[in-house]
């Protein structure tokens, strides 16, 4: 392989890799705080059809995202009512709200006419000055999004294990009744940490439309957000891991247009399969490595009740 | 004097089940007081509801004579007051400064995270040292012993201010030993001028440490008095409502038979450490009669019950050999229970009893393997329906209004006999019971035991584990020690109870 | 040295006002009455078709044609109800698949999946005209057991030996099937007379006979799979086995329960009624492998099982329901122009009602607390 083929490749995983990073991201946020997120796929869908939306109607792509990251979080507002307060089964919730996202995305995607209107996306900012290195210098001219991802990350990070804020949140995941009885409102902080992941949720759908394709097609993740879902307990629930595997992930989507300009035939619908077969097989590593149990948010996925007796 | 805490007239149920109807009791400052009564007499919730936890339907709360209401935890915490539960509140998987941090007031200038910390850290310290014990702030929960981690529950009441401390069954789970440092570090807390509120079943704690000690039983409070006024007896009458004739020990009326069940060399894989939780336990238990197993609990009686019971992920060297069946470590768990093997776990709802399901189904899980009910292809509902009646009949199973309830509505003395109704109806040839009284009252346990030693004279081998050093005493035909997943010592009856203690503390 | 130590810290606190106002708490319910858990579920089915009328409203169906669409065409009209029939045959099936595996506690949400490659193995038989003529359509129906089994067989082994979460496990292989069914349609399996992404058409024998007056056999082997899921759970002493596995798996196996044969049993049978479903779709309704007849399936099995409680007689009236549902969304497509995933958001409407009612049946409000004193 030419040295321009793997410069090619190397230079557009970062934007397959973004969707998975912010998604992991969002969802490592609700899920430390005892919230299993299943309803990313749904999530995204919102994000990437409100973005567009938004692009169509202004034009401004900041303003879309931030748009498309509201509109995630208010539809995850309804998931966080049925499992926080309803205490309703977080895997139905889950599954719920990803048909119903889905439902919702085609429908009002179709009724408002947006499906495959281009837009105008974001143009690509240097690093410099890594960005005047020759042949590798391309490496680092990605779009503001991309750049913007590492501090997100970062700040994400920080708040986890540098702040009291940080520590209150992982303890109402952890051990819900110590943190009540420690005067934390458990109610509370787990429907911020499900708005707040879900908004990068919504955020990583919204790259996909209105940053990387440009457009708006029904069902258009494609089962990213279950490849987060694996990604999250891949990465241990740690924000950099999560980054990692949402490169390695990168990586692998963006190997595919990158082998067919090459020349190397491989058969199409094969090769569609790889996001799904690899995640399976991260899956199926995690557990054989069986070390993720202790790192797993130790109420994760259990409604949390206070005057349950016995 | 004044009153530091005073509860009066509560009432609270739960679910329809009423567990308390016209409790109080009051606490002055300077004083330990002690909350007395059987387990279900409604202590803990009554503490509960003092530390925020519950709502009470009816009655009052006063603290230092002002009536006050909780909202919740956090409303008690500012009133100062501060529970040590018997199920720790701490986080795992976080250091003990930083359990501290989520309950420690909030600083009075802005602090950053790190100082923070550094400064709950010097707050540990110092606290711990004029307490009389040692403490690593920076050490991880999970890596602590019992004992260490109930000293930082102790250390996070008092740093988040307390001065009314609530203490819940506090030596439970302590060795002698360390139950009595607590107790006089308790003491030390109340002669400087706290209220401690010491909620506990032991009656000899309480003629020790306490000041004075309300006694309540089935919800309501009997009495409230000085303890070096009353007897022991006295106490017990107050207690339990009336004397009931506990037994002493009752040697077999026949001789004990050949050996039933035979367990060598017992041993769990290593962690990483080193240490194992079963680490080579041999014992011989012979046809009629009780081995009576003592100890503390997270010694590995429990790895031992469930290996003796056939579950997943037990002990992997070293054999368990059943008379007739040879070595039963390649015998699923469904095979075992059809060879008379009869279990009692001491996790009712967690390994005996599926709540959700009627109390018919429990039942009959028991014998549906034997066929009894109906080849796999069909089920006789008819059968099981008249079996399991006559089973809560013969076993007094209490409210029971129709069979096809759910088990979970079952009170814990109901649900006990209702296992023991399935367990004995096969005639089983070993029992294993794994604290059988535990959370009963005493006559549902004398009930227990009556059963235990029906089945002994009837020629089976029981294995009794407990943490009971009473119960032991009263059943076994032979007494063996466990400690640090081994048998450490044998005892035969009549046995010295300070020399079963002894080894009960001795680490080999 | 303990006495110095609290001497500092007594203070006493100035007099605080008392806390006033009432205040609600929130209790487990052991048990409620079946009278009332019916209620509460046909209030909230009633919550949820309102708002779905009105979604449908809003998207241009006219009010007054609401009701005349949704029951008088659908079980009055002749035609239609054979649709809903023929429709209602693998629905059936999807729901007692995910009953099935739901009760052993597994989340299979592969069963497109599933759909698919019993579609493909039935299709199979047929590419390769495997048999004779008259056992060919058994085989087929062998083949499409047999694959739906197959596809499930790994997560299930990777679940029960490693520990690997279903979820995802099944859904990953949902879209690998769907991309090996393209690579099927659009390459070698392509019908040669006209280029469309689908198989040649079966020939006849290797189709479901038809019973007469317009109905498929289909929904008679629906009815058979039911009967026999109905006898596994409710008469047969396998049920009381998944019972005790749903409940609590560990007291299950305390008990003696064989756990693990019991989950791989249900799940096999999971995948098998899945298979089941789509060779009822290819040799049923379409008669050839097309490339998007399972769409819907999925969401749909889920949605069925978790409304009948995991109960299959229950199940098959729901599935008749969601085949209704399915049949009016096509008619709506074709004369409203309201696009088909409106029938995803009216199922997901349904399923976010019906759970949230489940918070009424399992808890209860209790008003704490009198006045405090003066």
């Amino acid at each position: 392989m030419s040295g321009s083929i793997v410069l090619n490749w190397l230079a557009s995983t970062p934007d397959f890799a973004v969707p998975y990073a912010l998604a992991a991201l969002g969802l490592i946020i609700s899920e430390r705080a005892g919230v299993l997120s299943l309803g990313a796929e749904g999530l995204m869908l919102v994000g990437a059809l409100a973005g567009i939306g938004a692009q169509i109607a202004i034009g401004q792509p900041a303003v879309s995202l931030v748009l498309a990251m509201l509109a995630a979080s208010m539809v995850s507002v309804l998931f966080a009512v049925m499992v926080i307060w309803l205490r309703v089964n977080q895997v139905i919730a889950g599954l719920a709200l990803v048909f119903f996202c889905q439902g919702l995305t085609a429908l009002v995607g179709s009724m408002a006419d947006w499906t495959n209107h281009a837009t105008e996306g974001i143009g690509a900012m240097g690093l410099w000055p890594l960005s005047m290195l020759p042949g590798v210098g391309r490496l680092f001219e990605q779009n503001a999004m991309v750049w913007l991802t590492l501090p997100i990350f970062g700040a994400v990070a920080w708040f986890f294990t540098r702040t009291s804020t940080g520590l209150r949140l992982r303890a109402v995941g952890e051990n819900p009744q110590a943190a009540d009885a420690a005067g934390i409102r458990v109610t509370a902080w787990r429907f911020a940490a499900v708005l707040a992941g879900s908004a990068l949720v919504g955020l990583a759908g919204a790259y996909i439309s209105v940053v990387s394709t440009k457009l708006w097609i029904a069902g258009m993740t494609g089962g990213r957000g279950w490849i987060a879902v694996g990604l999250v307990i891949f990465a241990r629930w740690s924000p950099w891991k999560a980054l990692a595997g949402a490169v390695l992930f990168g990586c692998i989507e963006a190997l595919i247009p990158q082998l067919a300009a090459a020349g190397v035939q491989l058969p199409q619908y094969f090769v569609m399969m790889t996001p799904y077969a690899v995640t399976l097989g991260v899956m199926v590593w995690v557990a054989l490595s069986r070390r993720g149990a202790d790192e797993e948010p130790g109420a994760l996925g259990q409604p949390y009740v206070r005057e349950e007796r016995r | 004097m004044p009153n530091a805490l005073e509860l009066t007239g509560i009432r609270k149920s739960f679910d329809g089940f009423a567990a308390l109807t016209e409790a109080h009791v009051s606490a002055r400052w300077g004083e330990v007081h002690a909350l007395l009564g059987e387990n279900g007499a409604g202590k803990s919730s009554l503490m509960n509801i003092a530390a925020g936890l519950y709502a009470p339907e009816a009655g009052q709360l006063l603290v230092d004579d002002n009536a006050v209401r909780f909202a919740g935890p956090r409303d008690a915490a500012k009133h100062r007051i501060g529970m040590v539960h018997q199920h720790f509140k701490l986080v795992r998987p976080f250091t003990v400064a930083q359990n501290i941090l989520l309950t420690a007031p909030p600083p009075a200038e802005f602090q950053s995270h790190g100082e923070r910390l550094r400064e709950i850290e010097r707050d540990i310290r110092n606290k711990a040292s004029e307490l009389g014990f040692d403490i690593d702030p920076s050490k991880r929960i999970d890596a602590l012993s019992i004992a260490e981690q109930q000293r930082v529950e102790i250390l996070k009441v008092l740093l988040a201010g307390a001065r009314i401390l609530i203490l819940d069954e506090p030596t439970a789970v302590l060795t002698d030993q360390e139950a009595s440092r607590l107790l006089q570090t308790v003491q030390g807390l109340a002669r400087a001028g706290a209220a401690v509120v010491l909620v506990t079943h032991k009656m000899a704690d309480v003629k020790t440490y306490a000041n004075r000690v309300t006694v309540m039983r089935g919800g309501r409070t009997v009495a409230t008095l000085r303890p070096d006024e009353a007897s022991v007896a006295d106490l017990v009458k107050l207690t339990v409502g009336e004397s009931i004739a506990t037994q002493g020990f009752q040697a077999s009326a026949t001789s004990r038979g050949p050996v039933r069940l035979s367990v060598r060399g017992l041993r769990t894989p290593a962690s990483p450490e080193g240490r194992r939780v079963l680490d080579g336990v041999d014992l011989e238990l012979h046809a009629g009669e009780i081995y009576g197993l003592a100890g503390v609990g997270g010694n590995g009686q429990g790895e031992l019950a469930g290996a003796i019971m056939g579950l997943p992920g037990e002990a992997t060297e070293g054999e368990i050999r059943l008379e007739g069946h040879g070595d039963l470590k390649t015998m699923a768990a469904s095979a075992r229970r059809g060879i008379g093997i009869a279990a009692i776990p001491a996790d009712r709802y967690g390994l005996a009893l599926a709540g959700g399901l009627s109390v018919a189904e429990n039942y009959a899980i028991g014998r549906v393997h034997t066929g009894r009910y109906g080849p796999v292809w069909r089920l006789r509902r008819g059968r099981i329906q008249s079996d399991t009646q006559e089973a809560v009949r013969a076993f007094d199973v209490q409210g029971v209004r129709s069979v096809a309830q759910k088990a979970a509505l079952l009170s814990g003395g109901n649900a006990q006999k209702l296992v023991l109704a399935r367990e004995f109806g096969k005639s089983p040839t070993l029992v294993l019971a794994h604290s059988p009284s535990r959370g009963l009252d005493v006559r549902a346990s004398a009930e227990v035991h009556a059963r235990l030693r029906a089945a002994r004279d009837s020629g089976a081998a029981v294995l009794l584990i407990s943490e009971d050093l009473d119960e032991v005493l009263q059943l076994a035909d032979r007494v063996g020690v466990m400690t640090r997943g081994r048998i450490a010592g044998e005892f035969a009856q009549p046995a010295d109870r300070q020399a079963i203690g002894q080894a009960m503390v001795d680490h080999g | 040295m303990a006495e110095a130590a609290l001497a500092a810290d007594v203070a006493h606190p100035p007099k605080t006002p008392p806390l006033a106002g009432r205040r609600y708490a929130l209790e487990i319910r052991q048990h409620m009455a079946w009278r009332w858990q019916a209620l509460i579920l046909a209030a909230a089915l009633l919550v949820g078709f309102a708002i779905s009328a009105a979604i449908l409203v809003a998207a241009g169906v006219p009010a007054d044609e609401l009701a005349n669409e949704f029951v008088m065409q659908t079980f009055f009209d002749g035609q239609n109800f054979r649709a809903v029939l023929f429709q209602a045959a693998p629905m059936i099936l999807v729901g007692l698949a995910g009953s099935i595996a739901f009760r052993a506690r597994f989340w299979n949400l592969g069963l497109e999946g599933q759909m698919i490659w019993g579609a493909i193995g039935a299709t199979t038989v047929s590419m390769w005209q495997i048999g004779p003529e008259n056992l060919r359509l058994p085989l087929m129906f062998a083949a499409a057991i047999g694959c739906g089994l197959l596809w499930v067989l790994g997560p299930s082994w990777l679940k029960l030996k490693l520990g690997v979460n279903e979820i995802i496990s099944t859904l990953m292989l949902n879209y690998m099937a769907a991309n090996f069914l393209l690579h099927l349609v659009y390459g070698s399996w392509k019908d040669p007379k006209d280029n469309f992404p689908y198989s040649p058409q079966f020939r006849a024998f290797e189709r479901l006979p038809e019973l007469g007056a317009g109905v498929g056999s289909s929904i008679l082997l629906a009815g058979v799979v039911a009967l026999l899921a109905w006898w596994l759970v409710s008469v047969s002493r396998v049920g009381l086995y998944l019972r005790f596995v749903d409940a609590n798996p560990r007291v299950a196996h305390a008990n003696g329960v064989p756990v693990r044969r019991t989950i791989y049993g249900a799940v096999l049978l999971s995948g098998a009624m899945a298979g089941l479903a789509g060779f009822a779709v290819v040799a049923g309704q379409e008669g050839r492998l097309t490339q998007a007849f399972y769409q819907g399936y999925g969401f749909s099995g889920i949605l069925i099982a978790f409304l009948a409680r995991n109960n299959p007689l229950a199940a098959t009236v729901v599935a008749l329901l969601v085949a209704a549902l399915f049949v009016t969304g096509r008619s709506l497509q074709v004369f409203y122009q309201v696009p088909f995933s409106m029938v995803q958001l009216i199922q997901a409407v349904i399923v976010v009602c019906v759970a949230s009612s489940d918070f009424f049946i399992r808890h209860r409000l209790r008003r704490v607390g009198g006045e405090a004193a003066a």
